[in-house]
């Protein structure tokens, strides 16, 4: 038995996973193109601001999958003998906290401009010799940010349910994070277009809400991760079905009378531990080596799964 | 989603946006501009405090360009930058004027418009002196407690602060670019800083500060030379 092999995604899982990382690629360049922009709009106003500490924010989940993707397929080694996969759920937690953070500071942002009043000014603005007001210009520039947020973001969220691709769920999340953010700007130049001071922090202070929400989903999903929860689909709404399909097919096999179930995730990939109670003895060895190759062909998230015999199970009381 | 958007975008570019938040634009006009000015010759020259003396200097006159502009009177406050711009703030003052520049701190306090006007304090010539090389143990006179006096000595030029520059003439000056002229210098190719100047209007105020900008971008450089020219002769 080989102990030290390698993970390797089955081909068109692999296609996607490509599509994936060029989609990330996209979606670093699109916002280093934005932060720059921004940049050069935001002039004096609080409004843009959120908008674009958002975007540099934004570039933390493409960068932790593109850093995951580069170790996640390492074999084992000496040193790392459980292989390289939860550098992934490492990822999920560095994007989360990202989006936890983007959501307190935008939180933070617009209740204290609120309180005290801030009134934002934004004068005038000459481009290519033409006078116009300075808001228009910002208006344009977050509409045209906003667009490929949506697309990369809608793109991503396809292929992350299929790749349970947890780093690139929540950076999909932080894309719609991102265009809603600069919706709300939109609506805050308007209003302050209006006269209206305060229409531009409360329409902040609504969408923060809304990705603080996002944003401790995914942290609490990505701690749990950590700690070896049960597996849970992508987005983190339900126990993920695999375990208890595969748990059902083993007690299916004629010769095994229990057997009991424990994984857990390691990025894409589940690892774990197979009880099996056999019924008779001939050939033991022989058969719980074919049934440990059986399991990983079972499913392609199934990796490293450790087979034992023993002589009975328990019912534990924690399984439900 | 997008048509709701662009529809609130042709709804309110056919409102006239922007709007002020306290309507200064539509109070002034016909009426009477506050004005905050303190002293900073020659660009505004506050003069005896009593009632009637006149307020003068080249943002003055601006100011007054500006007035007759909106169909408005000028109420002149003066004060000191810090006070006028609490005023400012308070929404006491529609505009504070006094040789206001771009990095002025005030962000917190007022809004400040987008340059109108960029002047350089650079090292010119008497007729009869040559134009240095470099700067490095050439003497050259600058005003005293100027920050050209600060960056000459750091280029190691031997300073001669002296109190006003036009007095001298054996030797290389820092002046204001729009001086050398009138002074009869020639520029040198050493340029100390830019200076970009500003006015002050209140935060928030988007339709007055659009006003007050769309008038100040319609200023020639030329013209605001010849201001602040009549204003400096004037002075002495």
């Amino acid at each position: 038995m080989n102990v030290y092999d390698r993970y390797e995604l089955p081909p068109d899982k692999a296609d996607l996973h490509r599509r994936a990382v060029r989609l990330e690629w996209w979606t670093i360049v699109f916002f280093v193109c934005a932060v720059a922009l921004l940049a050069v709009t935001l002039g004096q106003s609080q409004a843009m601001k959120a908008a674009w500490i958002e975007d540099m924010l934004g570039l933390v989940p493409p960068i932790a999958f593109l850093i995951a993707d580069r170790y996640r397929n390492r074999a084992p080694d000496r040193r790392l003998p459980y292989g390289y996969h939860r550098t992934v759920n490492v990822a999920f937690l560095a994007g989360s906290i990202a989006l936890l953070g983007l959501g307190a500071y935008v939180v933070y942002d617009s209740l204290v401009r609120l309180l005290s009043g801030e009134r934002a000014p934004i004068g005038l603005v000459e481009l290519l010799g033409v006078q116009l007001w300075l808001g228009w210009l910002m208006i344009a520039v977050l509409v045209a940010t906003m667009v490929p947020a949506i697309l990369l973001g809608r793109a991503k969220i396809k292929i992350a349910r299929e790749l349970h691709d947890k780093v690139l769920y929540a950076d999909a999340e932080m894309n719609r994070a991102d265009w809603l953010t600069a919706g709300a700007a939109v609506a805050g130049v308007l209003g302050i277009g209006l006269g209206l001071w305060w229409a531009d922090a409360v329409a902040a202070l609504v969408i923060g809400a809304d990705i603080v929400r996002d944003g401790v989903r995914t942290t609490r999903a990505a701690v749990a991760n950590l700690m070896d929860s049960r597996p849970q689909v992508v987005d983190g709404t339900a126990e993920h079905p695999l375990p208890a399909r595969l748990l059902a097919a083993v007690l299916d096999q004629d010769w095994v009378a229990d057997a009991w179930l424990r994984v857990r995730e390691e990025g894409h990939v589940f690892v774990g531990e197979l009880l099996v109670v056999p019924s008779r003895d001939d050939g033991l060895v022989e058969r719980l080596e074919a049934l440990g190759v059986w399991a990983r062909d079972f499913d392609w998230r199934i990796h490293d799964l450790v087979v034992a015999p023993v002589s009975h199970i328990d019912p534990a009381p924690a399984d439900r | 989603m997008w048509h709701a958007l662009v529809l609130v975008v042709v709804v309110a570019a056919g409102c006239g946006l922007p709007r002020d938040v306290d309507g200064t634009l539509d109070r002034v006009r016909g009426d009477a501009v506050r004005v905050g000015v303190a002293e900073n010759a020659p660009w505004t020259v506050v003069g005896a405090d009593v009632p009637g003396a006149e307020v003068s200097g080249a943002e003055a006159a601006l100011v007054r360009d500006l007035a007759v502009r909106l169909d408005a009177r000028v109420e002149w406050r003066r004060g000191s930058e810090s006070t006028l711009m609490a005023a400012l703030t308070e929404g006491e003052l529609d505009l504070v004027v006094g040789g206001l520049l771009d990095d002025a701190p005030w962000t917190e306090q007022a809004s400040l418009t987008r340059p109108y006007t960029t002047t350089r304090v650079v090292v010119a010539t008497p007729e009869d002196v040559a134009a240095p090389d470099d700067l490095a143990g050439v003497r050259v006179a600058a005003p005293a407690g100027s920050t050209e006096s600060a960056e000459l000595a750091d280029k190691d030029a031997a300073v001669v602060r002296v109190d006003d520059v036009a007095d001298v003439h054996d030797m290389p000056v820092a002046v204001d670019d729009w001086r050398v002229v009138p002074l009869g210098l020639r520029s040198t190719r050493h340029v100390l800083h830019e200076e970009k100047h500003v006015w002050a209007v209140p935060l928030g105020e988007n339709a007055w500060q659009v006003e007050v900008e769309r008038f100040l971008a319609d200023l020639s450089a030329d013209e605001v030379v010849r201001l602040l020219d009549e204003a400096q002769r004037s002075s002495r």
